[in-house]
């Protein structure tokens, strides 16, 4: 995946679409205040200057689905773990809730579910038959969708044919009104999100502790900070 | 089991005692594995508590350490190839972490052994009360005697015992 | 000691026979508070650990504390009798019991912390490897497992250590009981005679144990120190943590031995028996570990500040003066400036009352410095936009409370059925040596007429 912080502008519609699209609990007002609220991607907002002169930077942030991922290696029960397209998959069923994997990520996008999951009325109606969903005492993350991601490689299957770069997106990808996000195969050089990647204003985040994530963002342009300097 | 016993109030008339016994055991019919000794302390200084103290305990203890760390190894890497996964990058069998395992289960393995070599050896548990025993060796008194002793070389041995300074001499198992 | 065996068999099996009331309510007392731990523990099963003031970021809070802290004290006794084992120093005869008994319990305890911070209980089983018909084993990369297998190794070692010298005492129990006691104790001691060559396989295993059991000691608290090392957190991913765990579980571990045996001597009496010699050799070595300690600490701190990396920094400075400034500076007096100068002067280091007074804050500095390693590094993590912060809740308090009364509930309920001081051994201690070579039996038999 590739964010481009240059396009983001903080509307959260991929925060409001991921909830609906993986069943994610609203924790309600008191949880949400004491930090529990779940969100599997969420806009993190930087300001920089003095009011009123301020700037404001959105990120936002899913998993970064890391290459060398520390949450991994650390789960005791294997509920952690990479599965064989690349992708850090969490298999709720084997979890325990020891809570070591979301010590372990730097980036601290794995979500506790401290009670059994309930969702404010009429969200309740709106379940995604396609995503189970997560009990107590269970840690869960962004899974880049991977429900569409096999629907897509099924119907690939079935009409016997590779799939198609974009044929399919995740839910904060397709909700992007700004189109800050491209999603893709790394594995094929060719695609949108490989050209992306490779592009002079990317970066990973945190690169220095060598988890090599799958996500690049893209810097905001030199132009558009000279512009308001 | 019968036996014959002298109580002693200290080591030294226990030693004395001790010393006698041997010296008498061929003529009068008893083997020396026969001679008794039991006391509530240990007394590694003299003579008759230094009885049996040959053991391969040591060596068994690391034998046990040895196997118990190779088969933490074995098992560890069987457990990471029956279930091959890869996580966090790292290679499918993971050496350094598996020696922690490896390391933890050849103590576990060693203390193991020792356990058992100890039960095994020192006869314990042994519930069923037969064995020559006397609650005054609590109090602090020392027991020297024979099992099984021959019939006829009863009265000798009890004067024996007391000669050597036995507060009481008494009979087990009669 | 001028004591006669019988003498030393009846001072230290009274507390086997005789309770006064004071026994019963603070046996009552504990156990209510066990009780309440219970209680809070089942909530928070029903209700979830959501009832914990656990949260995001911080996931790790009073439970893990608690499991460090513990497992900490529990090194007080089997490294610290085993220790003194190895360098056959004598002091150590009426302590070693104590110091044994207090690593199962404090062991046990602290075991139970991984289980009551998960977040499915009832599923902790899978972190045992056994072939399942889930067809999955667990993850050996992982540093629970670690522990899974050091905290089983030590628990077995220690208990094992405890209990190999205590047969010859249930052995004498059972000689001079009558009644029930004599059944429980009979079968307790397993049938023990006192033969040469138990006595000599007994201590042969003892020194086996001793040896074996430091290894073990020091890799158990490694591993836990590695519970936090491995993961890159700022202020966890260091080397410096085994070593400097390893000395604050003993440095913890000698407090609470000190603590418990003043109590101890105060409550069975056993005044002529553990004297202020032994409070001052523990005193000393209490010393020792205080140093150590805040040689870590500032090699720790310096190192942290000098290399200046933001991310660090930001753990850093929250301790040194941010929001967990004043516990931070609270446990540099308890465990150094309180305790250091009391110990460090021979006329207060030699009454018992002043090593209790050193030690006490030390049990508390232990606590506070877990906590402190714990919840400053997980609240300011790599990226600003997740700080936060941890509150406990009345469950967590509960149990923690819980868990200082379920160690002196059980150490009560120890004193009563255990001799406290390893009898055999205490004897040893004064026995009588050969004057000179054994005389020849065949001169004695001479003599006699």
């Amino acid at each position: 995946m590739v964010i481009d912080e240059d396009r983001c502008t903080g509307c959260e519609a991929c925060v409001a679409a991921c909830h609906a699209e993986n069943n994610i609990a609203t924790v309600g007002d008191d949880q949400a205040a004491r930090g529990r609220a779940m969100h599997w991607i969420r806009v993190e907002r930087y300001y920089e200057g003095d009011f009123p002169n301020i700037k404001v930077k959105y990120r936002p942030v899913p998993c970064q689905q890391c290459s060398d991922a520390p949450c991994e290696p650390v789960c005791p029960t294997y509920a952690s773990y990479h599965n064989p397209e690349g992708l850090n998959a969490q298999i709720y069923n084997r979890c325990i809730g020891t809570r070591y994997c979301a010590n372990a990520c730097p980036y601290l996008v794995r979500f506790f579910n401290f009670f059994n999951p309930v969702w404010d009325k009429p969200l309740d109606l709106q379940f995604n038959p396609d995503v189970s969903v997560r009990s107590v005492g269970i840690m869960e993350k962004c899974t880049f969708c991977i429900q569409r991601i096999k629907a897509a490689e099924i119907k690939a299957q079935a009409e016997k044919r590779p799939l198609k770069d974009g044929e399919f997106n995740p839910a904060c990808v397709q909700s992007c009104p700004a189109e800050a996000m491209v999603f893709g195969d790394l594995n094929d050089p060719e695609s949108k999100v490989s050209r992306l990647s490779r592009s002079n204003r990317g970066s990973t985040l945190l690169s220095e502790l060598g988890t090599h994530p799958k996500v690049t963002y893209l810097k905001r342009d030199t132009w558009h900070n000279g512009q308001n300097a | 089991m019968k036996a014959i016993y002298g109580l002693y109030p200290d080591p030294e008339s226990a030693q004395r005692a001790l010393n006698l016994l041997e010296r008498a055991g061929s003529d009068l019919g008893f083997k020396d594995r026969d001679i008794a000794v039991l006391s509530g302390e240990p007394y590694e200084e003299y003579g008759f508590g230094q009885r049996d103290h040959k053991t391969r305990m040591p060596w068994l203890a690391a034998l046990g350490g040895v196997v118990g760390g190779l088969s933490g190894w074995w098992f560890v890497s069987f457990a990471q190839k029956s279930y091959p996964m890869i996580s966090g990058g790292m290679q499918l069998v993971t050496k350094w972490p598996d020696g922690i395992i490896t390391y933890e289960l050849t103590m576990l393995g060693a203390i193991l052994t020792t356990l058992f070599t100890l039960l095994i050896t020192a006869r314990i548990p042994d519930w069923s009360g037969r064995k020559l025993y006397d609650p005054a060796i609590s109090n602090g008194k020392i027991l020297i005697g024979v099992t099984n002793p021959p019939e006829m070389a009863r009265e000798e041995l009890e004067k024996r015992l007391r000669a050597a300074g036995a507060e009481v001499v008494k009979n087990f198992g009669n | 000691m001028d004591k006669t065996p019988e003498q030393i068999n009846q001072d230290l099996l009274r507390p086997l026979y005789h309770a006064s009331w004071r026994f019963y309510a603070a046996a009552a007392i504990l156990s209510a508070l066990v009780l309440a731990a219970f209680y809070a523990w089942g909530y928070q099963i029903y209700n979830g650990i959501g009832v914990s003031g656990l949260d995001r970021p911080v996931f790790w809070g009073f439970y893990i504390t608690n499991f460090v802290f513990w497992i900490g004290i529990s090194h007080a006794g089997t490294l610290i009798s085993a220790i003194l084992r190895v360098s056959n120093a004598t002091w150590r005869r009426p302590v070693t019991r104590c110091a044994e008994a207090i690593t199962v319990f404090a062991l046990s305890i602290g075991a139970m912390f991984p289980l009551v911070h998960l977040g499915r209980p009832w599923l902790f089983f899978w972190l045992i490897p056994y072939p399942s018909e889930r067809g999955i084993w667990p993850q050996f990369r992982s540093p629970l497992l670690w522990d899974f297998f050091a905290i089983n190794t030590y628990l077995i070692g220690s208990t094992t250590f405890l209990l190999l010298p205590s047969f010859p005492d249930f052995a004498l129990i059972r000689d001079r009981a009558s009644g029930w006691r004599k059944k429980v104790y009979g079968i307790v001691s397993l049938g023990w005679r006192g033969t040469p060559k138990q006595w000599h396989r007994l201590e042969m295993a003892m020194r086996i144990m001793a040896v074996a059991i430091i290894p073990v000691a020091v890799s158990v608290h490694t591993i836990v120190s590695w519970d936090f090392a491995m993961a890159p957190v700022p202020g966890w991913h260091s080397t410096i943590f085994g070593p400097y765990f390893v000395a604050g579980a003993i440095f913890s571990g000698i407090a609470a031995l000190i603590i418990a045996m003043a109590l101890l001597r105060k409550l069975l009496h056993l005044e002529e028996y553990l004297q202020p010699i032994h409070f001052e050799n523990l005193g000393k070595l209490l010393l020792v570990m205080s140093l150590l300690w805040f040689y870590f600490v500032f090699a720790e701190r310096l190192t942290t500040w000098y290399g200046n990396f933001p991310s660090e920094m930001a753990v850093f400075w929250v301790t040194q003066s941010g929001r967990y400034s004043k516990l931070f500076w609270t446990m540099v007096f308890c465990n150094f400036i309180i305790p250091a100068p009391i110990l460090a002067i021979k006329n207060l280091r030699t009454k018992i009352g002043w090593t209790v007074v050193a030690s006490i804050p030390i049990v508390v500095g232990m606590w506070l410095e877990r906590f402190l390693i714990i919840v400053p590094a997980l609240s300011h993590k790599y990226l600003p936009y997740t700080y936060g912060t941890y509150k406990p809740t009345w469950v967590e308090i509960t149990i923690t409370v819980g868990t200082f009364a379920g160690m002196g509930l059980l150490f009560l309920l120890f004193s009563r059925v255990f001799p406290i001081i390893s009898i055999w051994e205490l004897k040893l201690g004064g026995q009588k040596k050969p004057e000179a070579a054994p005389a020849l039996a065949s001169q004695e038999v001479a003599a006699e007429p």
